[in-house]
């Protein structure tokens, strides 16, 4: 066992670093009183060279080129490969790769410059919350104030909105949706920048996984955090120390309600307690002020947690295993922030941490386990019993149970296979990474490994089988083509447009996995218009130079176009029957006003059947025509047409 | 009978490459083909969901203006509806209930039997989260948060035919709403006008584009990609056989020029085509009215004036195709009947929803609600859910739309319905 003392960002609390998995059962039993905030494994010296070792990639009895596998590995466990990207793989050798890439320390400094833009990426849950208030909120502060009159909306909507403004300029106040639009922004050049892509897929894996959506209101505010903190740190660690980290994340204790879960013989503060418990702090802890009726079991997270994030749905639970699972975690909820109101707040700020302690209660920077919300009573959870008085620690002792049982080791390995090998991923290799992920204690790197080690992975039914999601597919489209993004929200508008409107999906079970979810008539279509509007400079802030792309040189004719820009974006793939489908196509430079004509004379008023365009529209499009069929010399536009069809192409949709 | 995908392959849509495959030009073809399609789905009958996102204050909306517990929670948004009040008061309906003054446009449908209200009606579970409220209506299992698909997917399941169009289940919303999630194919699209290949000011680009895709996805090994593909290109032509873009209102309506509003003019639009629409979804949002809500001006009022305009625009412009047509809306949970401290109301239980149609049983509030007093508010505070909002949606879609199989629909539920459609 080692312990690693490291401060925390913002409080100066002691963050323990546990590694071995059987100690840090002891230790928890023992740490009620040491901040343990399981953040960072250090991922070096947990997968050391001879686990490198290990590696051993059968694709050549799958009977792919070892330039093959590397285009494969990369459509896997990349964002889409880059320029190049596939020979230097190929040369670096694939385990290498993979090796450095489970280390997740890849230097990223170019990445690092570009987020040094956004001010709002570093801040702390408590700091979000001073600086980017709710819209209500802030609505409520400016009236109270007396900067802003209420009744001024309906007669004087300006002069409403400039006092609203001043008012959060005075005070350093910004609007919410600048906290998701940086944070957004960060995702989506992260995604296309970093070196590290084996984590930040991971990272969008466990998102996935664990969701939490900012359109739940009091949730919002706190996903950015809980990317950065809980999921990211732990992409690549243990499945236990993700699952407790997730646990006590404000994010998702807002998200499945667990904040406000008060156990039904939860101990009342009684004038037994020592006498600096005031009145109003018994208050405020068994409930949020204002509000009655709350007091109560809340079994939204006991169940999520049993149903989604560990044994699945046929994990063999039962509704009573819910119930009793949702009292052990009665009390898990967040340290006051400020907006329960200030008496409350202070009830409970003012106690040191010593004192806090001394009542039973756990405070990890945003966490607090709330001794006076929990159910004190023994519980029963899938046959295991935990006796009376249990406390926080029993609440880490039925995640660790969970974290470890071989229902869950198959629902996450099943459906790690389903991210990256195939829809319907063979259960033979499902086992052997349930094995492996029983057998290391959930660590997550090792069953990766077990993964990509196994024939099943390189198996000609896996190549190319994935459907890209509407993210993979705009941020490999700007990988690929080496596209420089100068503005990251333009990309996740046109995500939005196909089907993934990221951190807003609103149930808890996150966006399926599954080619059927992302495919249907309208976000193909988009997908089409996606790589059009990329290749031909219509997205704003996102620069493409397809010439660039070929060192520079323009294709001679459109048909080498074709060959050359096939072969760029859509490298280690046969391009033949792509080529052969459109090759007619751009062969003859009349087609267009051959189709035209041919259907002028024999309907003059009947639209036309691609594009709607009546005969007026039609004589202009003529010249247009000419302009883009006779592209053969020079004509960017005949380029920027072939690469969009090039990305806008079923074979472009797969990975 | 003439099935859909049977269509399909013999109408010669497979590819629209006029002048390139000899022989009888294919646009030929196709005119006849629109003409078969149009008649395949003539008649079809529609059901049209409007979510109020933010919960609908039912007791604003539909007041029940004789009650004296009410007036007194709520001393500063009560109406009355005197006669004398002018403009403010509100719309008597049956001596008991009153209308906002802001949805006059809704008194002629309901005095004609048209409109329907169902009042007291909500969900069973208890949550007061928007969230979680909108998740149980629309996955239609208020205990359940572990059901993938939509109550509305599944009934595009249960309409009997299992060759459908892609305009068989449309959302006009960007995202694809919580009710649409699932196996059936469903469409969501935020403006009909988008939904074509697009090079701007360069069609014929876009046309070559059109072309060369549609070649690429018949032509692709990957099943999933292909289906989709082809239909895909089946709704564009579908959509393009008529002029999207200058659609022109019958019997001079004119719509809301709001979200709404534009929503509804595009399902209007997609009926009038015969594409094959069954179930249209839109969403009307800001009925979250905790501060300032108003009275016969105000947030409330221009909300209810924008759903009622912009239901009644749509049910002049289908005109003829009335019978055909149901609109239901639906919002996640009411308010308090106590007004709060900001001039609103909080989260509540039991709200209103309004059901237009010819086959409904319109010129009535259905549904049961008490006295306000305290002893009949639920958790002493709220409007108590007194219809189950699965008794209302089952009856609603399995009368118009010929559902069988409602256990389907709301697995779970057992409970009775209440006529809101005539039999």
């Amino acid at each position: 066992m080692r312990i690693i003392f490291k401060p925390n960002d913002n409080q100066a609390v002691l963050n323990v670093i546990l590694l071995a998995d059987t100690a840090m059962k002891t230790m928890m039993r023992y740490a009620n009183g040491i901040i343990a905030a399981l953040l960072i494994m250090p991922l070096a010296a947990f997968f050391t060279a001879k686990d490198a070792n290990s590696l051993r990639f059968p694709y050549v009895a799958a009977h792919l080129t070892k330039n093959e596998a590397a285009a494969h590995l990369l459509s896997r466990f990349t964002y889409g490969a880059t320029p190049g990207e596939i020979e230097k793989v190929a040369n670096e050798g694939l385990e290498n790769w993979f090796a450095k890439q489970l280390e997740a320390r890849l230097p990223d400094d170019s990445l690092s410059a570009l987020l040094n833009n956004y001010d709002a990426l570093k801040l702390s849950n408590a700091e979000v919350l001073k600086q980017y208030p709710k819209n209500g909120q802030v609505l409520r502060m400016a009236v109270k104030d007396g900067s802003l009159n209420k009744d001024s909306v309906k007669t004087d909507r300006k002069g409403y909105r400039d006092s609203l403004a001043a008012y959060m300029e005075k005070n350093g106040l910004k609007p919410e949706r600048e906290l998701f639009r940086q944070f957004i922004n960060q995702k989506v050049l992260r995604a296309t920048c970093t070196n590290n892509q084996l984590q930040e897929v991971m990272t969008s894996f466990w998102f996935n996984h664990f969701n939490v959506s900012i359109t739940k209101g009091n949730c919002a505010q706190f996903v950015p955090a809980y990317e950065r903190d809980v999921i990211r740190p732990n992409a690549l660690g243990n499945f236990g120390d993700l699952l407790l980290a997730t646990a006590k994340a404000p994010a998702m204790l807002y998200y499945l309600d667990n904040f406000s879960s008060v156990g039904e013989k939860a101990p009342r503060m009684t004038n037994q307690r020592p006498k600096r418990m005031s009145a109003d702090t018994t208050a405020m802890m068994v409930r949020p002020p204002k509000k009655k009726n709350n007091r109560g079991l809340n079994e939204n997270y006991a169940r999520e947690v049993m149903e989604l994030h560990t044994l699945g749905v046929d994990g063999g639970y039962t509704q009573k295993d819910v119930t009793e699972a949702a009292r052990i975690l009665t009390g898990w909820t967040i340290y006051p922030f400020g907006q329960y109101g200030g008496q409350a707040k202070n009830a409970l700020t003012n106690l040191s941490e010593d004192q806090l302690q001394k009542r039973g209660f756990v405070h990890e920077g945003d966490f607090l386990f709330a001794a006076n919300k929990h159910d004190d009573a023994a519980k029963v959870v899938l046959g295991k019993k935990f006796k009376a008085g249990g406390g926080y620690e029993e609440g880490v002792e039925l995640l660790e149970m969970l974290a470890h049982h071989p229902s869950t080791a198959k629902f996450i390995s099943r459906k790690l296979a389903v991210r990256f090998v195939s829809d319907n991923p063979p259960q033979t290799l499902v086992d052997k990474m349930a094995k492996t992920f029983l057998s290391t204690n959930g660590n997550i790197k090792q069953v990766l490994t077990t993964m990509v080690n196994a024939p099943e992975f390189w198996a000609k039914d896996a190549v190319r089988e994935k459907t890209k999601s509407p993210f993979e597919l705009a941020i490999s489209a700007v990988r690929g083509l080496d596209a420089t993004v100068t503005q990251p929200y333009q990309l996740y508008n046109w995500i939005n447009k196909m089907g993934e409107k990221a951190y807003y999906y609103q149930a808890p079970t996150g966006f399926p996995d599954k080619g059927q979810f992302w495919i249907n008539t309208g976000s193909l279509l988009s997908r089409m218009n996606f790589g059009l509007a990329l290749t031909s400079g219509r997205i704003p802030g996102v620069k493409v130079n397809l010439k660039a792309l070929n060192n520079n040189h323009e294709p001679e004719s459109a048909k080498a176009a074709l060959a050359t820009y096939c072969k760029l974006i859509l490298p280690e793939r046969d391009p033949a029957a792509t080529i052969k489908r459109l090759t007619p196509l751009l062969n003859d430079p009349q087609l267009v006003t051959k189709v035209n004509n041919a259907s002028a004379k024999v309907a003059p008023k009947t639209t036309d059947a691609i594009t709607g365009a009546d005969s007026t529209i039609r004589r202009e499009t003529k010249k247009q025509n000419q302009a883009v069929m006779q592209a053969s010399n020079g004509n960017s536009a005949m380029l920027a047409q072939v690469a969009g069809i090039i990305i806008g192409s079923p074979e472009y949709q797969r990975r | 009978m003439l099935t859909r995908r049977g269509f399909l392959k013999a109408g010669g849509l497979s590819l629209f490459g006029i002048g390139l495959m000899g022989g009888i030009p294919a646009f030929i073809a196709e005119a006849a083909a629109s003409e078969k399609q149009s008649q395949l789905y003539k008649g079809k009958k529609v059901l049209v969901c409007i979510f109020q996102r933010g919960a609908m204050d039912g007791l604003m909306a539909v007041t029940p203006f004789t009650d004296e517990y009410l007036k007194k929670a709520r001393p500063d948004l009560f109406m009355s509806a005197a006669k004398s009040g002018g403009n403010g008061s509100l719309i008597d309906l049956d001596g008991r209930f009153g209308l906002h003054p802001g949805m006059k446009s809704f008194e002629r449908a309901f005095l004609d039997k048209q409109l329907a209200i169902v009042h007291g009606i909500g969900s069973p579970n208890t949550t007061r989260s928007h969230f979680d409220a909108q998740d149980y209506m629309e996955s239609g299992t208020p205990f359940s948060k572990s059901t993938s698909s939509g109550w509305l997917n599944r009934a595009a399941g249960l309409l009997g035919h299992d060759a459908a169009t892609p305009f068989t289940a449309v959302s006009l919303t960007s995202a694809m709403p919580r009710s649409f999630y699932g196996d059936n194919p469903a469409l969501a699209i935020s403006s009909l006008q988008d939904f074509a290949i697009q090079m701007r000011g360069n069609p014929a680009g876009a046309n070559l584009a059109a072309k060369s895709f549609e070649d690429l996805y018949d032509q692709t090994a990957s099943g999933l990609l292909q289906q989709t593909g082809r239909e895909s290109f089946e709704a564009v032509k579908m959509l393009q056989k008529t002029n999207v873009k200058n659609y022109k209102p019958a019997n001079g309506v004119v719509y809301p020029t709001s979200a709404l509003g534009n929503s509804l003019k595009q399902i209007a639009q997609l009926i009038k085509m015969n594409v094959g629409l069954e179930i249209a979804f839109a969403e009307s949002n800001g009925w979250d009215t905790h501060f300032n809500q108003g009275t016969a001006n105000g947030v409330f009022a221009r909300n209810v004036t924008d759903l009622s305009d912009s239901i009644m625009a749509f049910w002049h412009d289908i005109g003829a195709l009335q019978d055909d047509v149901v609109v239901m809306s639906m919002t996640e949970f009411g308010r308090t009947v106590h007004q709060n401290g900001t001039g609103g109301t909080d989260h509540g239980r039991a709200s209103c929803n309004f059901i237009l149609g010819n086959d409904v049983a319109g010129g009535k509030v259905h549904g049961k609600v008490d006295a306000l007093a305290v002893e009949n508010l639920e958790d002493g505070r709220d409007l108590a859910v007194t219809t189950d909002f699965r008794s209302v949606f089952s009856e609603v879609a399995d009368k118009h739309l010929l559902l069988k199989n409602d256990k389907v629909l709301f697995p779970d539920w057992k409970g009775s319905r209440i006529g809101v459609m005539n039999t």
